[in-house]
């Protein structure tokens, strides 16, 4: 019987990459008809094998790990350097937003009547629904840090409880940006302003909603026993992510909601 | 007589939480058993049972759709009909 001599995985083979690839080919080919041709029929399609192709492929990911016992510490550590590493490129992601946000506000140009915010935007108050939304991200913090404590400490029903209620503010924040981005007195069409405001937290409304669905899942999985109080990273990825978007929104609220307004 | 009515709800009440109990029981152990056949040849993707080979044939026959969808798409609008 043929056995591996080393702690590292080797994965079967696998047909999701295939199909994560094309559904990236049909999402965009999509895009690109949905624009000059009105259909959406190929764009919809990419979606449905992105989906497929996401919920299949991690799926297999807690098999190997959970059920087979693939993920050794060696393993675990390469995991880590993987999801630090794809925060830092989402980081990246946000810097160029920021970029933009600041070269537009810094100089503000004649057209703009020389000023930030430009002549005839009115700007959303700071310390209104922006402020209660902090208010919610920074509570999320601390609930999903009780979390991951009541998790080490093997505290099933407390770690089930603030996981929930993590996921809650995360919705009640998604909830709320969507009330704002409705009552906005200004549109991603009024200029640079509009145009950085939305992109912006639209982004980062789209990392918060990423973020609660990653959270959802470990709330599943801590359910079915799948968390031991040494092992969890699957958790702890989601718990940095979560942080990482918290972050996020603590710089867009200081930059754009307060300074910019 | 309230004896009866008494022991007919506890009766009632077990059977009713253990079946709430069996649905958030640890089935950890099973689905190791399961997954850790050994020398089955089949791979992580299908070691589940038949709900994985139909979304797996699924999934694939929408990829080999789509590629032909997409390659149609944009043949047709590489030629432009006047």
């Amino acid at each position: 019987m043929a056995h591996q001599a080393h702690a590292y995985h080797m994965v079967d083979p696998s047909p999701w990459p295939l199909t994560g690839a094309i559904a990236a080919l049909l999402m965009t080919s999509g895009l690109a008809v949905w624009f000059h041709f009105h259909s959406t029929t190929l764009m919809i399609l990419g979606t449905i094998l992105l989906l497929l192709t996401m919920f299949q492929w991690w799926r297999d990911v807690v098999r190997e790990g959970t059920f087979q016992g693939h993920h050794t510490p060696p393993v675990q550590k390469g995991l880590r350097y993987g999801m630090i590493l794809f925060i830092t490129s989402e980081v990246f992601f946000f810097l160029g937003f920021f970029w933009a946000f600041y070269h537009s506000s810094l100089a503000p140009t004649p057209e703009l009547g020389g000023c930030w915010p430009p002549t005839g935007i009115t700007t959303l108050d700071p310390f209104e629904v922006p402020l209660l939304n902090t208010a919610v991200l920074l509570a999320s913090g601390v609930t999903v840090t009780w979390a991951h404590h009541s998790i080490m400490e093997g505290e099933r029903k407390q770690a089930i409880q603030s996981l929930a209620l993590t996921i809650a503010l995360g919705f009640y924040f998604t909830f709320l940006q969507a009330m704002e981005y409705y009552e906005a007195p200004f549109t991603i069409a009024d200029g640079v302003y509009g145009s950085t405001f939305f992109v912006a937290t639209g982004f980062h409304g789209l990392h918060v909603i990423i973020g609660s669905m990653f959270l959802a899942v470990c709330l599943l999985r801590q359910i079915h026993f799948h968390f031991t109080s040494e092992h969890h990273f699957g958790f702890e990825a989601a718990a940095w992510y979560w942080h990482f978007v918290d972050v996020v929104w603590l710089f867009l609220y200081i930059s754009i909601y307060w300074w910019g307004s | 007589m309230n004896r009866h009515i008494f022991e007919i709800q506890k009766v009632a009440l077990r059977s009713f939480s253990s079946s709430v109990r069996r649905q958030l029981d640890n089935k950890v152990p099973q689905k190791q058993k399961l997954f850790q056949v050994k020398n089955d040849g089949i791979p992580i993707h299908l070691k589940g049972g038949t709900a994985d080979a139909l979304l797996y044939r699924t999934t694939m026959a929408l990829t080999i759709l789509g590629t032909g969808y997409v390659v149609y798409e944009l043949v047709k609008a590489a030629f432009p009909k006047k």
